[in-house]
This record gives C-alpha cells, sequence and structure tokens, in this order.
C-alpha cells in the first residue's frame, strides 16, 4: 500500500515493512528518535502517521447484517457518532484483525491494524454471504492519528476545540480546510486520542499542519505505548494456534452476542480453561526473543511472545504465554538464563489519566 | 522461590483478582462471566467501559466488600483488575 504523506515525511525517516505496508518506523535515523518520538507520545502529543491502516467499507441492504455477523463485538445499533474496537476472528475463534468499526449512515467502515487491511479484506470478501457491497477505501482516503496527555489542545489548533472533549469512542463530522473530515476520539495509548479520517489528497496537508503543533512518533513508539498499556497487538500476540483467550483479548468480544464468526470456538475455549495465559513481565538484561522459555527453576512453564526496551520504564517490557497457574503479578523466573518479574498491567500509568482536557 | 511457592503466590493473587471480579459483575449487573474480564485488561474507557459513575459505585462496594477505602487514590489504581487486586490485598504488592 502507498504511503500518501511518504512526501511530507523528513529526509532520513525509517521505513518498514509490516504486512501489506510500508510505514515510519522513526522519523529520523538518530539513535535518539525512539525516546523523543515516545517522550512526545507520552508527555506532550504526538501525530501519527496511520497509513498502514485500511479502510474497508461495508455498504448496501446487507450492511449491518454482514458486519454483525463477522464482528466479534455488537455493531448492531452502532451510529454514525460513535466508533468501537473489535475483533474479527475466523471460523476456529483466532484472530483475524483488529478494528475500529465506524457507524456510517449507509453501513459501516472498518480501519485494519496496521498492514493488516489486506488480509482483512479477503477474508471478509470470502465470507460475504449476505452480499455486501465491500470496497477498499484506502485508494481515496487517509487517517491522521494524535496521541497523547495534550493531543486535545492540537485538535483546537487544527479542527475545533470543542471536538476534543467528545467522549471516547464518540465521531463526529467536521471540516478542515473546505474538505469533510471524519473526526472521532479514539486511542490507542491510554493517552488522549484521536483520529482524522480525510480524502487522501488533502492528507499531506493536515499532516504538515499537525507536524506544527505535535511531534510526529512512528509505529515503534506507537506500538510500544501499546504495550505499556496492555493494548492487544495482533501481529506480535496472535501467534499460531493462540486462542482470543490464551491471548488475553476477551474484552474485544462480545461474548453475549447471539452469533458471530469464531463465537463457539471461543466460547469453547473459555468453557475449558485450557491452554495458557499472557502476563507481562520486565527485566534488566536483553530483550529475549519471541519463542524464548520461561522457566521457573528448571521447570518450563511458558515462552516470550513479544518484548522490546520500554523507554518509560527504562527496562525491558514484554509479553509471555505461561502456565495459567502461574499467569500471576510478582513472580520471580527466568527467561534465556535472565532473571524475569512479572507485572501488574498497565505497566506505565498514561499521564492522560491525570490531565483534564481545558 | 520452588515451583510450588510460585504457584501458591500466584494462586493468592488469583483469588483476589476473582474476588474483585465477582464484586464488579455483581454491583455493575454486568451479563457475563466474571472469568470473562482478564487480569490485565482495562477497565475504564478502554476494555471493560466502565463510565465515572461506576466508579463511584465501586469505591462504595470496595469498602463493604474488603474493608479498603480508595476513595482518595488516583485513577491509576483502576488500572486493571489486577492493579486493583494490590491495593485491596497489599500483601501481594509489598511481596511482589
Amino acid at each position: 500500500m502507498t504511503n500518501v504523506l511518504a512526501a511530507t515525511h523528513p529526509e532520513g525517516t525509517v521505513y518498514g515493512e509490516i504486512g501489506d505496508a510500508t510505514v515510519p518506523l522513526r522519523f529520523s535515523a538518530s539513535p535518539e528518535a525512539l525516546s523523543e518520538e515516545y517522550t512526545a507520545l507520552r508527555e506532550r502529543a504526538a501525530v501519527i502517521d496511520l497509513g498502514g491502516h485500511r479502510l474497508i467499507e461495508i455498504t448496501g441492504p446487507a450492511a449491518v447484517e454482514f458486519a454483525q455477523r463477522v464482528l466479534a463485538r455488537d455493531v448492531e445499533y452502532l451510529t454514525s457518532d460513535r466508533c468501537m474496537m473489535s475483533l474479527v476472528l475466523d471460523e476456529d475463534g483466532r484472530i483475524v484483525d483488529q478494528v475500529i468499526a465506524f457507524g456510517r449512515e449507509d453501513g459501516i467502515l472498518l480501519e485494519s491494524s496496521c498492514g493488516a487491511g489486506a488480509r482483512l479484506l479477503e477474508h471478509l470478501r470470502e465470507r460475504n454471504d449476505e452480499g455486501a457491497e465491500i470496497a477498499d477505501r484506502s485508494e481515496d482516503l487517509a487517517i491522521v492519528g494524535l496521541e497523547g496527555p495534550y493531543a486535545w489542545g492540537v485538535v483546537g489548533r487544527l479542527i475545533d476545540a470543542e471536538l476534543a472533549s467528545l467522549p471516547f469512542e464518540s465521531v463526529a463530522e467536521a471540516t478542515w480546510d473546505g474538505v469533510d473530515v471524519v473526526f472521532a476520539r479514539t486511542g490507542f495509548t491510554g493517552e488522549y486520542g484521536y483520529q482524522m479520517i480525510v480524502p487522501r489528497e488533502s492528507a499531506p496537508g493536515l499532516w504538515s499542519l499537525s507536524v506544527e503543533h505535535a511531534r510526529p512518533a512512528g509505529q515503534e513508539a506507537l506500538e510500544l505505548a501499546m504495550l505499556e498499556v496492555r493494548q492487544p497487538m495482533p501481529r506480535h500476540e496472535a501467534t499460531p494456534g493462540a486462542s482470543v483467550i490464551e491471548i488475553g483479548a476477551n474484552w474485544l468480544v462480545d461474548i453475549t452476542k447471539e452469533s458471530f464468526v469464531g463465537r463457539e470456538a471461543v466460547l469453547e475455549a473459555f468453557e475449558s480453561g485450557a491452554g495458557r495465559s499472557t502476563v507481562g513481565f520486565t527485566c534488566a538484561v536483553g530483550v529475549p526473543a519471541p519463542g524464548t522459555r520461561l522457566m521457573a527453576g528448571d521447570q518450563v512453564i511458558g515462552e516470550v511472545v513479544h518484548a522490546v526496551h520500554s523507554v518509560g520504564l527504562n527496562a525491558t517490557l514484554g509479553l509471555a504465554r505461561v502456565d495459567r497457574d502461574l499467569a500471576a503479578a510478582g513472580l520471580e523466573l527466568s527467561a534465556g538464563g535472565v532473571g524475569v518479574t512479572t507485572l501488574t498491567s498497565p505497566y506505565i500509568v498514561p499521564k492522560s489519566w491525570s490531565v483534564p482536557i481545558i | 522461590m520452588t515451583i510450588d511457592e510460585l504457584r501458591a503466590k500466584a494462586a493468592e493473587r488469583q483469588q483476589t483478582c476473582d474476588q474483585i471480579k465477582k464484586m464488579i459483575v455483581s454491583r455493575l449487573d454486568l451479563e457475563i462471566e466474571p472469568g470473562w474480564i482478564t487480569d490485565d485488561q482495562p477497565l475504564f474507557g478502554r476494555g471493560l467501559e466502565l463510565d465515572s459513575l461506576d466508579v463511584l459505585e465501586l469505591y462504595v462496594a470496595i469498602e463493604a466488600e474488603f474493608g479498603v477505602a480508595l476513595y482518595d487514590s488516583e485513577m491509576a489504581v483502576f488500572g486493571s483488575v489486577s492493579r486493583l487486586a494490590d491495593e485491596i490485598n497489599p500483601a501481594l504488592r509489598a511481596r511482589g
């Protein structure tokens, strides 16, 4: 997928391939780039290039019926002023993607996670028994995100200060520079978060104005901040064979909903009590690779799923999948010969929790 | 620590977390089984999607059921069930 904002990003921007997308990982090759971008996101405000998130529109008379069947949360009454995060599952209850569903007058607009859009689109088209109209809107729309404890201040400078105080997961129609904007209060990091969906040709202008008020943060800073508040990241966590229950993404599934693709498999996994559970951990030395065995003494009790260096903790932060009777915070274990301690989420307390919108 | 000691320590936290989940489901009339709530998921905004009125209800419920007053605490104590367990059963945190 072509990055519409690439021409506006500074020389030296480090790009990476994530699934079907090429996205900015950091906006500078400087060794301090990640730390500086992360700090902007956690302490002030960051503008995020969400070009790796594909927009898929579901319309037509069967749109809601189809969306209700393929999404794991209840979107039957999702009005055009609301959005919600949901998993999309396959028949075996495996995670296909984590999406944001926007209610629209004529159906539902889905935002994929980074780089997962092509796979999601294929999944939806293969299951479209209802005959809904499914269109990839990423050819004509783009998304710019804001995250940070003072991101609300940027909203006022860009569009309209009143939009900043929208309730979480609210959506409003706005205009910027003469074009329609779908404006949403969202957030991936526990900080105040917003998204602006604009015509693709307007995105570079909106981005350029945004970076006058907020520092750009790349995918690495965004994913680190997501990990710190235990926001699920399917591309790291949905390892082959892992159920929603093992991943701990139950909250992105509405199990009280009567029927949806994957429901029976998820319910069976929940009721069986089988499998492992995911727990956060930290260690002072090194970043263990995914698959590194987690040990209690000389006994293998699980393995590392994902780990990075956390700028906020100034230590390694990771997720491990461990035997259920040892899935708890406060345990001293080891991974790859290094001592690790399991943690209580959130691993970093977002500053936005104590900063009011004024 | 032996594996049995680790299991015992994990079980103590899981027990407190289970009690909290039951309290949340019961007090807030949620239509889910307590076990559906995970120890680490967010509770407010994202996650369980509780609001400020729910917080007030939980303050009262926690004091009634656990004898712990959290009224002056920062919102961070409601960051997850496991974080709440640290407040309700400080022994978990002290030995964590």
